[in-house]
C-alpha cells in the first residue's frame, strides 16, 4: 500500500456536494498536480462530515486541522500555506460564533468535541465506496461473527441485551421484533431496510448510506441471520441519488467479496439485497405502505394485525427496520450487547443520530448517548442560537412530533421522557427555532404537510387535517373565531384515536404541543387579531407597526420625515402615543428586532427617528375638552398607564381626576428613569400637553392616607388603578438592613427626588436589567469612582439594552459577570463587605437560558460603601385596605384581571393596569394598557347604561408619500450625536443628542416601506 | 374452527377465530355502523365509522378488521368511540355534495343513515364540495364525484371482486379520488361496465343511469328472479314501479350464485323489457311483409312447415337451437320435442350471450 505523507479528506455527502466540494476537489487535484505533489498528498472523498452548514469541508490528515466553507479560488492559498510551508490557514479555519474564536482541529470544536459516534463512527474517515477502508475499520466483521459462532437466538439474545430499539422513531424494541419475526414459520422471509426518510429537516439516514454504506448491508445480513430470511431491500426514496449510487456499488463490493449472495463467507448461508426506490410519498415510512409499494402497489397503509412479523411483504414474515437501527447491528454483535447499554438512560441505550437545524449556530448531523439534553445538543454541540436571538422551541420529531420549549430544555433524550413532554424522538430530526418564529405559523406548516402527504384512505386524516389546516390557516390570517382552539384540541384528540396509520394518529402532534406551550400565540392571534412574532403577514402592513404594543404607524412618520413634513409627523405620533418624546428615548423598540431592513444590513433606528420629530415638529395648542359624561372616574397613579387613560377618558367627555402620591407627575419616568436619558423639561412639556386637555391632577395625594379608599369608592363610578412597581425586589442575604444597602428602585426615586444619597466611593449594584444599569450610571454622578455591576448570568443575558450596557462601561462601570452577593457585612450598622460568589452554567432555566449555580472554591469579597440591588421590582399595594373584596392579587402583588378583559378587574368598577398589573415592563406597554384600560373603562359604562359603542371622531387626513428608494444599497444605521463628558459628576445632561438633520434624513431613507408592499 | 367468548357492550357472546369484532357483533344484533367494510371485500378500516373502544389497546381499532380474540372486552358506544364516529360522520358530511334532495342513494344510503343515527342537523365545518362536476358520457353508470366519500369500496369491488382492475386511488391528501388511471372517464378507461362499483357504492356517487329520477328506493317493489341473459343463474331484483321495470339490482345477501355481482347486460340491459319495437304477438312472413297472425295460426303453420320438411329431406335436415334466456324447463321441453318429435339428435343451446 502505498504511503502519503497527507491526506485530504474532503466532503462528498450531498450537502457538501450542493455548497460546491465537487468543483473544490477538481480544483485541489488541479493544484496539487501543478505542485506536484500527487505522489505526496492523496485526495479522499468521504461521506457526509456532519457539519453540514460549514461545507464544503476539508480535514488535513494526520495533522486533523478542518477547513471550512472552502472556495475553489481557496485552493492555490491553502495548498500552499498548508502542504507546502506547513502553516495553518487561517481565514479558513473555523470560528466559534460566539466568542469569535478560531479553532484549528476538528476534535476542539464543541460541535465535534461533545459528540459520542458510534453509528457515525466512520464518517469523515473512509472513502464510502472503498470496501477495503471499511473493511479496515473493523467492518464485517460482527457478521462473521454471527454467522460463523452464532446461532439465530444467540443473535436475537444479543440485540434485546443491547437494549437497541428502532430508530426510525417508534421506538420499538428491535430484538423483540426479530424474535417475532424468527418464530413466524415460513420458507420465504424478508428483511427490509426503510431508507425512506421523509421528515422536513431530517438527513440522518442519508448521510450514513451515504458515509458508511456498508455498516447498513452488514446489519441486514445478521438480521436476515437472525430471522431466516434470504432476501431483504432497501427502500430508499429516489430523492436521495447520491445516497443510492453508493449503496449500489457497496452492494456490487459485498458480493464480490463474498459477503453478500450465496454462500456468504462460505458459511452456506444465502442473503441478497436490492434497492426498491420511492418516489417520495410520506406515507411510505409507514411499514405496511412501504410493503405495498414494493408489491408494486400505491403505497396505502393496511390495519393490523396481521402484523409484518408474521404477514408482511407479499404476505410472507418480513422484518422493516431504520437504516440507523442497522447501521448499529455490526457494532452491538461484535462488541456485544452489554457494551451497547453501557450508555444511555433506562429505558433507551445507546446513541441516537440527530439532524440539527434551523436557527442554530452549527448546522449539521450529530450522535450523542441517550439521555443527553436537549438542552446539550442544541448550546453546546449547536452553538446556541443564531445572531443571539432567543430560543423558542425546537421541533423534535418531525411532523409527527411535538415542539419542545425553553422550560423543557434539560429534557434528556430518551424515548418516554420526550413523550412527556409532549414530542417524540422520532427518527432525529431537529428542528431549532427563535424568538421570530410565529408558532401558529409553525402547527400550520406541520399541518399543511400532514394534510398534503396523507394517502387519502382513512377519514379522520384526510378529511381531518385538511379542516385542523383550514382553522389553522383562518387564524394565521386573522379570521380565527372564539372556540377554535377548543375544536382543534378535539378535533386533535380524535384524529390522533380513530385514524388508521402512524401518519393520522400523530399528525396532531405539533399542534397539540404548539397549544400546550404557546396558547397565548393562538389567542394574540384569534382575539388581538396579533401575531406577535409578526410572521403572519395577513395581519399587518409592516412589521415595525405589528411589534409596537401602540401600533404606532412608524412607516408613515419616516416617509414624513424624508418629506421634510416634521408638523405632519408629530401628528401621527400623537395619534397613538402622548409621549413621543419619552418614547424616542427609552423605548425597548419591539419595532426594530422585526425591521425587514435588518435582514440586509441593520434596522432602522425607529427611536432615533421618533425623537427627532419630537424635537423639532411644531407642538399643537391644546383645548379643554368638555366633560358632557356624568361618569367620574379616577385614576391612581400618574405614570404613563395613568396618563394615557386619563387623557383617553378625558377626550372622550369623562370627569377624570388622577391621584399621585409624589410631587410631581410621571411615575417612573420621573422617578425611575435618570435625566441624563430622559430630560425633565422634556418629560414635563409632555405631562402638561396631557393635562391641559382638563385632567384633574391631584399631586402629593396618597390612597390611604390622604383621602381614604372607600371616598374613593364612593366618590367615582370607576377608579383605575396604575400605581406601577415601586417596589424592589429584596435580594434576601444576611445583611441586606444595613445602612448603604439600597434597592434600585428606592435609591433612583431618592435621587431623582433630590435627596441627598451619600453612596461613598465604591458602588456595587446587582442585577442586569436596565434598572441596574441606571443605577450604576447615577452612581458615576453621584461621585462614586469605583462602580461595578455583579450579574450572575453571560452579558448576552442581560435584561439591559445592549445600547445602555456600552454606554456605563464607556463611562467606567465594570462588570463581573456570573456573580451572586453573598452575605453583607459592616461596621456600626453600616455596609462594608459584600461576599461574591462565583457562579457558573448549570442546566437550564424555565426561560431556556442557563441556570447559574455556585462554582465550589470560586468566592471572594470585596470592600464596598454602597451596595445597590436592583434585580426586579414589584407594585406597592399597601395602600389598599386589609379587606380588599373582590380586588385580585397575584403572586408578586400584581393585580389580577377578569375573564379575557385585559384591564377589567372582577371588582365591579376596578380595572388595573401597566406595571401593577404585568410587573415591571416598559414605558410603550404601560401606554398601551392605559389605552386598553381608556377603551374598556368606556365599554363597561356604555354596556351598562346600553349606548351604544363609542365611535372614534373622524381624524385629519394626513396624506403620505409613497415615493421609495428603489436601489437599496446596503449601509449601516447613521450616528446620532452624543454628549462628550469630561467630568461625570453632577452632570445629569442628556448623553444622547439625537440625530442631525442630515442624518435623520438618510436614515428615514433606509426605510424599505414594507407597509406598501401590496401598491403596484 | 375454535371458539372464542369475548365480551361486547356488556354481553358475553362467542364467535369463531379469524372472525372480526364486527361480524360477530352483527351475528348478537349489536349494532355498528359502517361505510367502507363489505362482505365481499378484504376489510380496508378506511372509514373509522365503524371503530370501537378494546380495553388495553392504545387506540381505537376498526372492527371490520380487528380479529377477536378470547376474553376481548369491547365497547361500541363510549363516549370516545361516539365523538370519532361524529366527526368522521361530520368531516365526510361536509366534504361534498351531500344534499339528499334529489340524491338517487336517499332511502339507501350509509352517510345518509350515519347522520340520522348520530342526529347531526349540520357538520360544523363549511361544506366545500370539490367540484369535479357529474360524469355522464357512457349510457350506464354516472358519476357524481362531488358525493364521493373515498370509502374504497368500487376500489376493492373493480379490484378484489371482478379483478377488472379499472378503478383505484389516486392523488393525495385532500385530492385523494377514486377512479381510473389519469382521471380518465369510465367510458375511455379498460371498464366494462359491469355495475359491481354501482352495486357497492354507499352514497349516491355511482347510480344506474336509466334508472335516475324514475323510482325512489321506498316506491319500488323488488321482485326477486333469475337473470334470463346466460345460463350462470345470476340472482336479480327487479326495481318495479307502476309496473314497470326501473332498474335491476343485485345483493350479497342474495346468495349463490353471484352474490350481487352482475355482467353489464344483466345489471343495464333492461331496456328491452318496455322497448316499443318488443314483440308481442306472433308475426308470419307473407309476400315478403310480416303479418300478425293469432297463435293457433302461427302455431299451425309452423307444424305443418316442419312436418313438410321432415317428410320431404328427412328428421336429420332439421336442426333446433335454444336459448339460454328460456328456462331450463322450456329448454327440457324443446329437446323432448326434437327428438321424440321430429326425430334428430341435432340439438344445441346457447349457454352464453
Amino acid at each position: 500500500m502505498k504511503v502519503y505523507r497527507s491526506h485530504l479528506m474532503i466532503c462528498g455527502g450531498t450537502g457538501c456536494h450542493a455548497s460546491g466540494s465537487i468543483a473544490v476537489k477538481e480544483a485541489l487535484e488541479k493544484e496539487l498536480e501543478k505542485q506536484n505533489l500527487t505522489e505526496e498528498i492523496k485526495i479522499v472523498e468521504t461521506g457526509c462530515n456532519g457539519f453540514c452548514a460549514m461545507g464544503p469541508i476539508m480535514v488535513v490528515q494526520p495533522d486533523g486541522v478542518m477547513y471550512v466553507l472552502i472556495k475553489p479560488e481557496d485552493v492555490e492559498e491553502l495548498v500552499t500555506e498548508h502542504l507546502v510551508k506547513g502553516r495553518v490557514l487561517k481565514r479558513l479555519i473555523y470560528k466559534e460564533p460566539i466568542t469569535k474564536e478560531e479553532i484549528p482541529t476538528m476534535q476542539e470544536i464543541p460541535f465535534f468535541a461533545n459528540q459520542e459516534l458510534r453509528v457515525l463512527r466512520n464518517r469523515g474517515l473512509i472513502d464510502p465506496e472503498k470496501i477495503d477502508e471499511y473493511i479496515a475499520r473493523d467492518g464485517y466483521l460482527g457478521m462473521g461473527k454471527a454467522l460463523t459462532d452464532m446461532t439465530p437466538e444467540e443473535i436475537v439474545s444479543e440485540v434485546k441485551k443491547s437494549g437497541l430499539r428502532g430508530r426510525g422513531g417508534a421506538g420499538f424494541p428491535t430484538g423483540t421484533k426479530w424474535d417475532f419475526a424468527s418464530r413466524s414459520q415460513s420458507d420465504v422471509k424478508y428483511v427490509l431496510c426503510n431508507a425512506d426518510e421523509g421528515d422536513p429537516g431530517a438527513f440522518m439516514d442519508r448521510s450514513v448510506l451515504e458515509a458508511d454504506p456498508h455498516a447498513v448491508i452488514e446489519g441486514m445480513v445478521i438480521a436476515a441471520r437472525a430471522i431466516g430470511s434470504h432476501h431483504g431491500y432497501i427502500y430508499c426514496r429516489a430523492e436521495y441519488p447520491l445516497a443510492i449510487s453508493r449503496m449500489n456499488i457497496a452492494i456490487d463490493q459485498a458480493r464480490e467479496y463474498g459477503l453478500l449472495g450465496k454462500d456468504i463467507l462460505g458459511t452456506g448461508f444465502d442473503f441478497d439485497l436490492e434497492i426498491y426506490q420511492g418516489a417520495g410519498a410520506f406515507v411510505c415510512g409507514e411499514e405496511t405502505a412501504l410493503m405495498r409499494s414494493i408489491e408494486g402497489h400505491r403505497g396505502m397503509p393496511r390495519p393490523r394485525p396481521p402484523f409484518p412479523a408474521s404477514q408482511g411483504l407479499w404476505e410472507k414474515p418480513t422484518i422493516l427496520n431504520n437504516v440507523e437501527t442497522f447501521a448499529n447491528i455490526g457494532q452491538i454483535i461484535l462488541r456485544g450487547g452489554d457494551w451497547y447499554a453501557s450508555i444511555g438512560t433506562e429505558g433507551s441505550k445507546g446513541t441516537k443520530v440527530f439532524a440539527l437545524t434551523g436557527d442554530v449556530n452549527n448546522i449539521g448531523l450529530v450522535e450523542v448517548p441517550m439521555g443527553t439534553s436537549i438542552g446539550t445538543i442544541i448550546y453546546d454541540i449547536g452553538g446556541g442560537i443564531q445572531d443571539g436571538k432567543k430560543y423558542k422551541a425546537a421541533q423534535l420529531g418531525g411532523p409527527s412530533g411535538g415542539c419542545i420549549p425553553a422550560q423543557h430544555l434539560n429534557t434528556p433524550t430518551d424515548y418516554e421522557a420526550i413523550a412527556k413532554v409532549g414530542a417524540i424522538m422520532g427518527s432525529g430530526g431537529l428542528i431549532v427555532m427563535d424568538e421570530e418564529s410565529c408558532m401558529v405559523d409553525v402547527a400550520r406548516f406541520f399541518m399543511d404537510f400532514c394534510q398534503d402527504e396523507s394517502c387519502g384512505k382513512c377519514v379522520p386524516c384526510r378529511e381531518g387535517t385538511k379542516r385542523m389546516l383550514e382553522i389553522l390557516t383562518n387564524i394565521t390570517e386573522g379570521k380565527g373565531k372564539d372556540g377554535d382552539i377548543e375544536l382543534l384540541e378535539e378535533m386533535a384528540a380524535n384524529i390522533k384515536d380513530a385514524s388508521l396509520c402512524g401518519l393520522g394518529q400523530t399528525a396532531p402532534n405539533p399542534v397539540l404541543s404548539t397549544i400546550r406551550y404557546f396558547r397565548d400565540e393562538y389567542e394574540a392571534h384569534i382575539y388581538d387579531k396579533k401575531c406577535p412574532s409578526a410572521v403572519c403577514s395577513a395581519l399587518f402592513a409592516s412589521p415595525c407597526q405589528h411589534m409596537c404594543p401602540i401600533e404606532m404607524d412608524v412607516p408613515k412618520y419616516i416617509a414624513l420625515i424624508k418629506a421634510d413634513r416634521l408638523d405632519d409627523a408629530y401628528k401621527i405620533l400623537l395619534k397613538t402615543n402622548p409621549f413621543p418624546s419619552v418614547c424616542g428615548r427609552v423605548c425597548n423598540q419591539a419595532c426594530t428586532s422585526r425591521c425587514r431592513r435588518g435582514q440586509t444590513d441593520e434596522p432602522i433606528a425607529i427611536a432615533a427617528l421618533k425623537r427627532y420629530i419630537t424635537d423639532n415638529g411644531r407642538r399643537l395648542v391644546i383645548k379643554k375638552v368638555p366633560h358632557d359624561r356624568k361618569e367620574k372616574i379616577a385614576v391612581i397613579g400618574a405614570g404613563p398607564a395613568g396618563l394615557t387613560a386619563a387623557l383617553d377618558l378625558t377626550k372622550r367627555g369623562y370627569a377624570v381626576t388622577v391621584y399621585e402620591e409624589l410631587p410631581e407627575a410621571g411615575g417612573m419616568l420621573r422617578y425611575g428613569i435618570p435625566a441624563y436619558r430622559l430630560p425633565r423639561e422634556t418629560l414635563k412639556e409632555e405631562i402638561d400637553h396631557i393635562i391641559a386637555h382638563g385632567i384633574d391632577l391631584k399631586l402629593n395625594t396618597r390612597i390611604g392616607k390622604d383621602i381614604s379608599f372607600e371616598q374613593l369608592k364612593k366618590d367615582y363610578d370607576i377608579v383605575f388603578m396604575a400605581v406601577g412597581a415601586h417596589k424592589s425586589y429584596s435580594l434576601g442575604v444576611e445583611g441586606e438592613d444595613l445602612k448603604g444597602v439600597y434597592g434600585g428602585v428606592e435609591f433612583l426615586r431618592d435621587v431623582n427626588l433630590g435627596k441627598k444619597v451619600d453612596i461613598g466611593k465604591k458602588v456595587a449594584v446587582i442585577g442586569g436589567g436596565n434598572s441596574a444599569v441606571d443605577a450604576a450610571r447615577t452612581a458615576v454622578r453621584l461621585g462614586a469612582s469605583d462602580v461595578t455591576i455583579y450579574y450572575r448570568r453571560l452579558r448576552e443575558d442581560m435584561p439591559a439594552q445592549e445600547e445602555e450596557i456600552d454606554a456605563a462601561l464607556a463611562e467606567g462601570v465594570k462588570l463581573e459577570l456570573f456573580t451572586a452577593p453573598g452575605k453583607l457585612t459592616g461596621k456600626s450598622g453600616r455596609v462594608e463587605k459584600m461576599e461574591v460568589i462565583r457562579m457558573k452554567a448549570g442546566d437550564f432555566d424555565s426561560s431556556g437560558r442557563k441556570r447559574p449555580v455556585p462554582q465550589e472554591g470560586g468566592n471572594f469579597s470585596v470592600d464596598m460603601d454602597t451596595v445597590i440591588y436592583a434585580i426586579g421590582q414589584q407594585p406597592d399595594i399597601s395602600f389598599l385596605p386589609k379587606d380588599r373584596g373582590d380586588i385580585e392579587v397575584a403572586r408578586g402583588d400584581t393585580f389580577k384581571t377578569t375573564g379575557r378583559f385585559k384591564t377589567r378587574m372582577k371588582a365591579e368598577g376596578f380595572f388595573a393596569g401597566g406595571d401593577a398589573l404585568s410587573g415591571a415592563a416598559f414605558v410603550v406597554t404601560a401606554i398601551d394598557a392605559g389605552h386598553k384600560a381608556a377603551g374598556e373603562i368606556d365599554d363597561y359604562i356604555r354596556t351598562k347604561n346600553n349606548e351604544p359603542a363609542w365611535q372614534a371622531p373622524e381624524m385629519e387626513k394626513i396624506d403620505i408619500p409613497t415615493d421609495i428608494d428603489e436601489d437599496v444599497i446596503e449601509t449601516p444605521r447613521f450616528a446620532k450625536e452624543h454628549l462628550k463628558i469630561t467630568d461625570f459628576v453632577g452632570n445629569f445632561e442628556e448623553v444622547d443628542k439625537g440625530l442631525s438633520k442630515k442624518n435623520a434624513k438618510l436614515e428615514a431613507n433606509r426605510c424599505l416601506r414594507c407597509d406598501l408592499s401590496d401598491i403596484d | 374452527m375454535k371458539t372464542i367468548t369475548l365480551n361486547i357492550d356488556g354481553r358475553q357472546v362467542q364467535g369463531a377465530s379469524g372472525q372480526t369484532i364486527y361480524e360477530v357483533a352483527r351475528e348478537n344484533d349489536i349494532h355498528i355502523p359502517v361505510l367502507c367494510y363489505h362482505p365481499a371485500a378484504k376489510p380496508a378500516g378506511a372509514c373509522r365509522v365503524c371503530v370501537v373502544e378494546v380495553a388495553g389497546a392504545r387506540s381505537l381499532v376498526a372492527s371490520c378488521a380487528q380479529p377477536i380474540t378470547e376474553d376481548m372486552v369491547v365497547n361500541t358506544k363510549s363516549d370516545r368511540v361516539i365523538a370519532a364516529r361524529r366527526l368522521a360522520t361530520e368531516l365526510l358530511l361536509s366534504s361534498g355534495n351531500h344534499n339528499c334532495l334529489v340524491c338517487e342513494a336517499n332511502g339507501q344510503c350509509l352517510l345518509q343513515e350515519l347522520a340520522y343515527e348520530l342526529g347531526i342537523e349540520q357538520p360544523r365545518f363549511s361544506v366545500s364540495p370539490p367540484g369535479y362536476g357529474i360524469e355522464e358520457e357512457n349510457p350506464m353508470i354516472i358519476r357524481d364525484m362531488d358525493r364521493c366519500i373515498v370509502c374504497g369500496r368500487c376500489v376493492r369491488a373493480c379490484n378484489e371482486v371482478q379483478v377488472n382492475r379499472v378503478l383505484d386511488f389516486s392523488y393525495r391528501g385532500k385530492h385523494a379520488t377514486v377512479g381510473p388511471a389519469f382521471g380518465t372517464t369510465y367510458e375511455d378507461s379498460e371498464c366494462v361496465f359491469c355495475g359491481e362499483c354501482v352495486s357497492v357504492c354507499p352514497v349516491g356517487a355511482l347510480t344506474e343511469k336509466q334508472g335516475r329520477f324514475k323510482g325512489r328506493n321506498w316506491e319500488v317493489k323488488k321482485v326477486r328472479t333469475t337473470c334470463s341473459y346466460c345460463g350462470v343463474g345470476c340472482q336479480i331484483e327487479l326495481n318495479v314501479k307502476d309496473n314497470k321495470v326501473v332498474k335491476v339490482t343485485s345483493d350479497y345477501e342474495l346468495g349463490e350464485p353471484n352474490h350481487g355481482s352482475l355482467c353489464v347486460k344483466g345489471r343495464f340491459g333492461h331496456d328491452f323489457i318496455h322497448h316499443p319495437e318488443r314483440l308481442t304477438k306472433p308475426l308470419i312472413r307473407k309476400d315478403g311483409k310480416f303479418w300478425e297472425v293469432s297463435w293457433e295460426e302461427a302455431l299451425d303453420y309452423t307444424a305443418k312447415r316442419l312436418k313438410e320438411i321432415r317428410d320431404k329431406n328427412g328428421s336429420d335436415s332439421i336442426g333446433v337451437f335454444t336459448s339460454a334466456r328460456c328456462t331450463n324447463e322450456d329448454n327440457y321441453v324443446l329437446q323432448k320435442f326434437t327428438r321424440a318429435v321430429i326425430g334428430t339428435n341435432n340439438v344445441d343451446h346457447c349457454a352464453r350471450l
